[in-house]
């Protein structure tokens, strides 16, 4: 263990890569505010939706790898707003963002947006994909 | 009273000490071995509180450590660390657990590379269903093919045993990757086969991946 471990200085110099990648003391205490928690890690890749994700293997498992959401969304981000391209490498699925993996498919029928519209005009309303059963008797108006 | 507590001659050393003496006399007196714990024999282990070591120094020092509270101010120590110690949990929704390709989530419908739906109307998901979610009509398409008009998943009375997406012969239903689908009322969640394939459609990319890498145990 060499001194400078010793005297915990490798964790100030952490700290202050974490002040320097998130825009300083202001841009780190508005990221406290906004995801309750401040970050260094490396930039694997953004999505179609501007979300960003990280990875810094420094943390453990299960903290190794974290997205954050377009600014767009401010507080209203849900877990929901991850593509499902990269929802497999922010659940340790794979070692492969999706930039880097040749056999997802992309078929053109394909759509983006798996956002849970829950609680907002654009939630699913079930309605039937079937002609009634029974049908009303609608007598013909004599002419 | 106060000096013995000081110097931690608890009641419990204070009794032992006169019983053992009581011992120590009727034993003179009988003429039997006293029995001396902790006893030393191979194979054994003491597990009771030893006595507290009587000599000076050491009531001394357990003098102090009540006198001065240290117990305290360790136990604050321990909780001063902690405020500094990286946190055992996970920052939910920019953090997220491991999950497997095997998981079972959200149910979808999906299609073939052309873009045909595959669900054939074979209805043995609906036969296989244990909690009777799925209920299944089919017609005669205007090409001939047979296909579902009605394919509804009742995702409250579902219980997420995968036992649809084994009994699908054309690998159609399948439970995707995803578990973020709660919602604020319970119709939402009474799920046609448009809300399937289209849930089909949106997850493709990560279904399909979590069926290849499962593909050798099938």
């Amino acid at each position: 263990m060499s001194l400078g471990k010793y005297l915990a200085l490798d964790k100030l110099a952490n700290l202050f890569n974490i002040l320097k990648q998130n825009g300083g003391i202001r841009g780190t205490l508005y990221k406290l505010y906004r995801q309750e928690e401040a970050k260094d890690g490396v930039l694997v890749g953004e999505d179609k939706f501007g979300n960003k994700y990280y990875e810094n293997p420094r943390y453990f498992y299960g903290r190794s790898r974290w997205v954050e959401y377009n600014e767009k969304f401010h507080l209203n981000y849900d877990a929901s707003q991850v593509t499902s391209e990269w929802y497999g490498w922010l659940h340790y699925k794979t070692d492969l963002p999706p930039h880097q993996d040749p056999s997802r498919p992309k078929y053109k029928w394909m759509i983006d947006g798996n956002e849970n519209l829950s609680g907002t005009t654009g939630q699913y309303t079930p309605y039937s994909t079937t002609r009634p059963k029974v049908e009303a008797w609608m007598p013909k108006k004599a002419e | 009273m106060s000096l013995v507590k000081i110097f931690s001659l608890s009641t419990r050393a204070r009794v032992a000490g006169t019983s053992n003496a009581l011992a120590r006399f009727a034993s003179s007196n009988e003429g039997r071995e006293e029995t001396v714990y902790p006893q030393a024999m191979a194979g054994y282990k003491y597990v009771n509180a030893d006595d507290p070591n009587m000599t000076f120094k050491e009531m001394s020092n357990r003098a102090a450590q009540t006198l001065f509270w240290t117990e305290l101010v360790r136990g604050f120590a321990v909780t001063l660390a902690h405020i500094f110690k990286e946190p055992a949990t996970i920052n939910y929704p920019f953090e997220k657990g491991p999950l497997s390709p095997r998981f079972r989530g959200e149910h979808a419908l999906r299609r073939y590379p052309s873009g045909e739906e595959r669900c054939i109307a074979c209805k043995l998901c609906e036969a296989i269903c244990p909690a009777q979610a799925i209920t299944i009509e089919a017609e005669e398409r205007k090409d001939g093919s047979r296909r579902t008009t009605r394919y509804d998943i009742d995702m409250t009375k579902c219980i997420y045993c995968g036992f649809c997406q084994e009994a699908c012969p054309v690998d159609a239903i399948v439970e995707g990757p995803n578990f973020e689908f709660s919602t604020e009322t319970h119709e939402e969640l009474l799920y046609n086969k448009e809300k399937l394939l289209s849930n089909g459609d949106k997850w493709e990319s990560e279904i399909a991946t979590n069926i290849r890498a499962d593909h050798l145990y099938r």
